[in-house]
């Protein structure tokens, strides 16, 4: 680790590069005879907010699972910032700067907060179990900078000082939520993944989430990639919103023409005027 | 009103229950067996307050709750007295008829002895009286202050534990001079009633100064500058060091012999803590490196093993800590995917697999079968070491003691160091959320791998030790019961706990060689005491403030004076 400030020049990797930082090209997912995902091409342009929307059971997750590596496509490709990862081990993937989220909340419950944060760096720290059995100067310098960096992260994304020796799970809703952030941008991803942010949050929250996120790509220059199901958070933050039903892309643009998408009106907001 | 009548219903039934668990320890003879210890001579024995101890307990857990004091004085009384009608009626019972075909332990030495010697229909109101007695007692001890309830219970600790350490005490104050002490404390048996009193005004004037002198210690040294600091932390080190290397000097042979038990269990704890503790990998079957630590030590050192080679002993060392994190390395590729329950019943089966390659025919001509390997010299290759200048003669269990505890203090640094690193942390991920620690960017399948072959060096090193110690190896020493001990040494003292591992290793250890009697029912204690840990105290005695936090959160504001690590009666049985 080489930054010991929020430096958005490390977060933000390599600029040189391609102007799409991922691409997933006619990804498929089948679980026994159930196609989760047909043929999906996806992509993300650097430093974007785009969004994943769709009905319950429309293959989000499933599609979100593929590109972190928990689930190899059955077929198609995908592709991170010039590095084929089809079929990486989870691991992989967050060691080439994808972090994420969870829709129900996923912290280490019973460590504490700014452990789960420290847990978040784990990728970017080299020490091996050898040099802290024998205590090296380089990895106790590491560990002091991990500290550092890892109580910044938790004032970054807003939790207060005396939290940082909590239980993750003693932390109030809000926080856990905050917390989670912290841990995934810990690990200086490029892309961040954020599965249903403002699930179980009541209008004011939901705001200051989705002001969070816009300050996350403005300060950090992250790319960020949201699955949302509530239509209304995604349409003030992403540029562009990825609409998908059954399995399969039904539509791709901005905010305001999946609005006006007849497709989905039909298989989304449809299917919320009747609720 | 409402309030009270619900105490008393839960008077009875925890009275009922009480009665169950007397009723249970006198059928299977652990209380027979004990009260042939005298506690307190011609007074009581350790049988007798073994058998006083759970109407006492339930007394004091009963009249804890609710405001008035008389409703909670009865919930006592009345909790204490259905237990000792149960009591009662199963001696008249078992008086009346005989069932001794059915249950072999009540036999007429028990049946007299829970009469108080008397009739059986005396005996069986004395028990009523007497019961009744304790359950008042333990609500009184609910309802006083904890400032006199402390005290008093810390008394009653130490009488009843100074009068257990009897046989080993009195020849030790012998061979110090100190005769006239032993004189006075000790009668042939047990102590005297002057010797119990004064034991018991020491105990508890003890535990009233001992919170002061230490509060007031704290508070000079939090004031001094950092330089003095630094010179306290420096001197209390030198004095443990001084003290644990003096240990054997001032217990003598018998208690080295306990003390070198002790430090083989907690240096296997400490083994087992890495891969249980902190990665939450349940394993069963670690007897296994704790048998490829002996196994191959005797190999590789023994003149007449099947090598023959006869190194010395820390020639062989390296060889046999990389032998063992090898074997973990092979035991854990395959269970790399298990969880949970499945990886326990997996490590249960290879710990069984290991036992059983070692014992067997075929392997015969490497491991010898079920007559083992002989000739394993001492450790410093010589039997005897004589130190100069303080004139001690280190032999057998004064000299193995050294190595063990310069191999403990090895790994608890290393455990320590591990704990509190990126490995640590990417551990403790990987037992809280194997999949999320795995998006996170923990590599699990190394991970675990590195908890067990960490955790099978340091099983290996008791292994070593253990195999020098007995001069030889045998595969019956090397059998489950030795997982699940470790297991509970770690349970006992507190999960990824280290001062709590040496707690664990001197309780399940320490204290069986020190009561013979316990030797039969060894496993009972250790279901029983873990049975109790899980309902009282789920983090262990000595817990990580981490665990701590995780299981205690909602009591802590209920009662912030909770008794700190001190025993309950209960817990002592």
């Amino acid at each position: 680790m080489e930054t010991h400030a929020i430096d958005p020049q490390a977060m933000m990797g390599d600029e040189g590069g391609a102007r799409l930082l991922l691409e997933a090209h006619k990804v498929t997912k089948q679980f026994e005879g159930l196609t989760a995902n047909r043929d999906i091409d996806f992509d993300i342009p650097r430093n974007a907010i785009v969004a994943i929307i769709g009905p319950n059971g429309a293959g989000k997750t499933t599609f979100f699972n593929q590109l972190t590596g928990i689930y190899a496509p059955t077929s198609g490709s995908i592709s991170f910032d010039g590095v084929d990862i089809t079929g990486m081990q989870p691991h992989e993937v967050a060691e080439l700067g994808i972090a994420r989220t969870y829709q129900n909340i996923r912290l280490f419950q019973n460590m504490t907060a700014i452990a789960n944060v420290q847990v978040g760096r784990h990728v970017r720290m080299r020490g091996q179990w050898f040099h802290a059995i024998f205590g090296t100067p380089s990895i106790r310098r590491e560990e002091e900078e991990v500290l550092q960096r890892a109580r910044e992260l938790l004032e970054l994304v807003g939790l207060r000082r005396r939290t940082e020796n909590e239980l993750a799970k003693n932390l109030s809703y809000g926080d856990q939520r905050r917390l989670e952030v912290a841990r995934a941008l810990a690990s200086d991803p490029k892309l961040l993944l954020l599965d249903e942010p403002t699930a179980g949050m009541n209008p004011g929250e939901t705001r200051q989430m989705t002001d969070f996120i816009g300050r996350l790509r403005r300060e950090l220059r992250l790319t960020i990639l949201l699955i949302e199901h509530d239509m209304k958070v995604v349409m003030g933050v992403s540029e562009r919103i990825t609409v998908l039903d059954y399995g399969e892309k039904i539509a791709e643009g901005e905010p305001a023409e999946i609005r006006a998408n007849p497709r989905v009106i039909e298989a989304y907001l449809g299917k919320q005027a009747t609720a | 009103m409402r309030g009270s009548a619900s105490q008393l219903r839960r008077a009875i039934s925890l009275g009922l229950i009480t009665g169950a668990v007397m009723l249970y320890l006198v059928a299977v003879g652990i209380v027979l067996a004990f009260s042939a210890r005298n506690t307190i001579t011609g007074v009581v024995t350790l049988g007798r307050l073994m058998l006083a101890a759970p109407p006492l307990a339930a007394g004091y857990v009963v009249a804890r709750r609710g405001t008035d004091l008389a409703p909670r004085l009865v919930a006592g009384l009345l909790l204490g007295a259905v237990s000792g009608v149960i009591v009662a009626a199963a001696l008249l019972f078992a008086s009346a008829v005989d069932i001794r075909h059915i249950l072999v332990r009540i036999s007429p030495p028990l049946l007299a002895f829970l009469a108080f010697d008397q009739d059986a229909s005396i005996g069986a109101l004395l028990n009523l009286a007497l019961a009744a007695a304790l359950g008042l007692i333990g609500a009184v001890a609910a309802v006083v202050p904890s400032r006199v309830r402390r005290p008093a219970i810390t008394g009653v600790i130490g009488v009843v534990v100074i009068s257990m350490l009897e046989p080993f005490l009195r020849p030790r104050l012998t061979d110090f001079k100190l005769e006239g002490v032993s004189r006075f404390l000790f009668t042939h048996k047990g102590l005297s009633i002057a010797s119990a009193i004064v034991v018991f005004a020491i105990f508890a004037v003890g535990s009233i100064a001992w919170p002061r002198v230490r509060a007031r210690y704290r508070a000079r040294v939090a004031a001094a500058d950092p330089g003095t600091q630094a010179t306290i932390r420096g001197v209390t080190l030198l004095l443990l060091i001084v003290f644990l290397l003096a240990l054997p000097q001032i217990a003598g042979s018998f208690l080295s012999q306990v003390l070198v038990f002790v430090g083989l269990y907690t240096l296997l704890a400490l083994g087992l803590n890495i891969v249980v503790g902190y990665a939450g990998l349940l394993d069963l079957g670690y007897v296994a490196f704790y048998a490829v630590g002996s196994y191959l030590t005797a190999l590789l050192t023994s003149p007449i093993s099947s090598l023959g080679v006869g190194l010395p002993f820390w020639v062989a060392l390296p060889i046999v800590i990389l032998g063992a994190a090898v074997t973990g390395l092979f035991i854990g590729a395959p269970v790399l995917r298990l969880r949970g329950d499945y990886l326990a019943i997996v490590t249960l089966g290879f710990g069984e697999i290991a036992r059983l390659l070692f014992l067997s025919d075929a392997l015969k001509p490497w491991f010898g079968g079920t007559q083992g390997i002989l000739g394993v010299p001492p450790l410093f290759g010589v039997a005897k070491v004589s130190v100069p200048i303080l004139g001690w003669q280190l032999t057998g269990p004064t000299l193995t003691y050294y190595p063990l505890l310069f191999f403990c203090v090895i790994a608890a640094i290393v455990a320590t160091r591990l704990k509190y690193s990126r490995i640590g942390r990417a551990w403790n991920a990987m037992r809280e959320d194997e999949d999320v620690a795995q998006a996170t960017g923990v590599n699990v399948t190394n991970y675990k791998l590195l908890a067990f072959a960490l955790g099978a060096s340091v099983g290996c090193l008791g292994g070593a030790v253990f195999a020098t110690h007995l001069a030889s190896v045998f595969p019956g020493t090397f059998n489950i019961l030795v997982s699940i001990t470790v297991l509970s040494i770690i349970i006992l003292g507190g999960m990824g706990s280290i001062p709590g591992v040496v707690v664990g290793a001197l309780a399940l250890i320490g204290l069986p060689e020190l009561l013979r009697e316990f030797a039969e029912f060894k496993l009972l204690v250790y279901g029983g005491v873990l049975v109790l840990m899980m309902l009282l105290r789920p983090e262990g005695l000595l817990p990580d403030r981490v665990r701590q936090q995780e299981l205690h959160e909602a009591d802590e504001e209920e009662e912030p004076g909770a008794d700190g690590g001190a025993l309950t009666p209960a817990e002592q049985g």
